[in-house]
Formats: C-alpha cells, sequence, structure tokens
C-alpha cells in the first residue's frame, strides 16, 4: 500500500507546482493513516471554522476540490482492492480443491486401496493411472515452474498453512476496502455539505444587503 | 449510498440539520453494508447453485445400476463407488449449506441494521438525504 500513498504525495506535489494559490495541502484534509497505509478523510465538524482554519480562509471552490481530488484517488484505491480482492477469493477455491485431494489420497491410503483416476494429460484427452497410495507421497505444484514432493501429511499442513493465509489476506482486503468505501462516503458527504453551505451563506449575505 | 450532488430541493425540503460525526458514522456504516449486502447476495446464489448440482449429482447416484463412478477432485477424475460418491456428496451439502445459513442469517441482519439507520438518517435529515438503491 506504500505506493498508493506516494503517488497520493507526488500528486499533491504535482498540484502544488500548477497552482500555487491553492495551496490546500493534503495533509490538511486527511487525518492520518489506517494501519496499511490508506489515508484517512478528515470529517469537517464545523465548515466555518475549517474554512477560517486556512489563511486566507478556503472558498468552497477551493475545498470542493481539493476534497474531489482526494475523491478520485481513493476511487483509485478502491479499483485496486477491488482487483486484489477478486483475485484472492479466486485463489481459495484452488487450494481448498488440492485439499480435497490429498485427504482423499490419505483416505485410500488408510484403506490401503489405491486409487483409479482419469488425470488431465492434455487439453482434452484424459488418461487413465493408477496412484500408488502405500507411498503416502504427493507433489504440489509451488508455482515458478517448481514441483516438490511432499509426504500426505507435510502437503496437507503446507495447504492448510496456504488456505488460512489466503484467508487472512482475503479478510484484510476486505477490511481495507470498506475502510476506503467510507473515505469515500466521508468525501461525498463533505463536498456536499460545503456546498450547501455556500448556498446558505451566500443567500444569507444576499438578504442581509437587501 | 447517498450521491454528491444528487439533485436540488425546494426551499421548505431543505434541511438544516448540520452533520454531525455521528451521522457521518451512520451514514458510512449504511454504505458499507450496502456493498456487503450486494456481496452476500452474490455468494447466497452462487452456493444456490452448487447446492443444486450437487443434489443432481445425489438423484443421478441414486439412478445409477451400482457401477462404480467417477469424482472430480481437484482437476483430476477419481473412480470411486457409489456409495463413497454418495458420502462425498452428502458431506459436501451439510459443509456448504452450513455456509448458506450463515450468509442467510448475515443477509437478515444487514437489512435488518439498515431499517434502523435509514430511519434514523431520514428522521435526521429527510429529503436532504437518499438512502434507496
Amino acid at each position: 500500500m506504500a505506493e498508493i500513498t506516494s503517488s497520493i504525495a507526488a500528486a499533491e506535489a504535482s498540484n502544488d507546482n500548477e497552482a500555487p494559490v491553492a495551496n490546500i495541502s493534503l495533509q490538511n484534509i486527511i487525518d492520518g493513516t489506517n494501519e496499511r497505509s490508506i489515508p484517512k478523510t478528515k470529517f469537517i465538524d464545523d465548515i466555518d471554522m475549517f474554512s477560517g482554519s486556512f489563511d486566507p480562509p478556503a472558498s468552497p471552490e477551493l475545498l470542493i476540490g481539493a476534497y474531489s481530488d482526494l475523491h478520485s484517488k481513493f476511487k483509485q484505491i478502491e479499483q485496486q482492492l477491488t482487483e486484489k480482492k477478486a483475485h484472492r477469493e479466486k485463489s481459495i477455491p484452488e487450494i481448498e480443491k488440492s485439499i480435497k485431494l490429498v485427504r482423499h489420497l490419505m483416505q485410500k491410503k488408510e484403506e490401503g486401496d489405491s486409487a483409479i483416476t482419469r488425470y488431465n494429460l492434455a487439453d482434452i484427452v484424459y488418461a487413465k493411472a493408477e496412484v500408488d497410495c502405500s507411498q503416502g507421497i504427493v507433489n504440489l505444484w509451488l508455482g515458478a515452474d517448481v514441483m516438490l514432493e511432499y509426504t500426505y501429511e507435510e502437503a496437507l499442513e503446507l495447504l492448510t498453512t496456504k488456505e488460512s493465509k489466503a484467508k487472512q489476506d482475503l479478510e484484510d482486503v476486505t477490511e481495507d476496502l470498506s475502510f476506503t468505501r467510507n473515505q469515500i462516503i466521508t468525501c461525498e458527504v463533505n463536498i456536499s455539505r460545503v456546498y450547501n453551505w455556500d448556498v446558505r451563506r451566500k443567500r444569507a449575505s444576499a438578504s442581509g444587503s437587501n | 449510498m447517498p450521491e454528491a450532488n444528487g439533485m436540488i430541493l425546494s426551499k421548505e425540503e431543505e434541511n438544516d440539520n448540520e452533520v454531525r460525526r455521528e451521522d457521518q458514522d451512520a451514514i458510512n456504516e449504511f454504505g458499507r453494508l450496502n456493498a456487503r449486502l450486494d456481496e452476500v447476495k452474490r455468494q447466497v446464489d452462487n452456493l444456490k447453485k452448487t447446492l443444486e448440482k450437487i443434489d443432481d449429482a445425489s438423484t443421478e447416484l441414486m439412478m445409477g445400476d451400482g457401477d462404480a463412478v467417477m469424482l472430480s477432485l481437484g482437476g483430476a477424475m477419481f473412480e470411486a463407488t457409489e456409495d463413497e460418491a454418495t458420502e462425498y456428496c452428502e458431506a459436501e451439502v451439510e459443509r456448504q449449506q452450513k455456509i448458506l445459513d450463515k450468509l442467510s442469517e448475515e443477509e437478515a441482519g444487514i437489512v435488518e441494521r439498515q431499517e434502523t439507520l435509514k430511519k434514523l438518517l431520514y428522521g435526521r435529515f429527510g429529503k436532504s438525504i437518499n438512502l434507496e438503491a
């Protein structure tokens, strides 16, 4: 997640160069980050005071602009996280499949049986094979063109660890995603509040001058 | 989800209640629940489809004539007796049904919580807020 924060910082820096007058720094509208460095939108308690806390006081356009920028950054983060999540969701059933298979082999071994299988030889060609389960050995595909030999127990342990790690990852990314959604909604609400605040202020000054 | 610049209200419909921190939190929770609800619904649909498939398989097994069948496990087919296959199907149904029950429960919980939040937020902001999907 570090790259997200740094990309925001970079975007912020370039914004500063383009518009030196509009110097609302990102730091002014965020309120720290969560444990994986996703910034947290600052909630505006009192818009009058918030605008006045800048020197000169921030115009509604400036505030809305700043929050819109932040909003689109969060949208980006949201998309990245959604992709990450979809990837994790896909990997868990794969691991579960492998676990099922190893369990099946273990069961066959206990029964002193051999497993008769049709395995995928090529795209749509299946070949028949008899697996001697008494050896208790299975090969696991570890990725990066590596396949290692494991005993059933070791394989099961490795796969279970992988499964719980994947589930933990999924939980983390889900948490990040709902955190990000919170920030997006806070941005949206802030923008509309600043807008309404401006309308009311203009109305008040119009009726004041009448 | 509350839309930023959704629509313009007439002056009478305007609501001057300020958004407090707790209101923001309630709005956030509502939005989050919306997203989760979609997700849960999707998963429930998928699970129901899987359960149907297993059910079909069980029916096929019952009508079979006792020959060995092929069980698809992790990308390969394994020969299994009908009894083994039936047992496998039953275990799968039980496992998936449990997940389905849990998700359905969560779905009901979300809907209920959203109702409470809706009452709260509409009570405070009236037409200034739109919580319909």
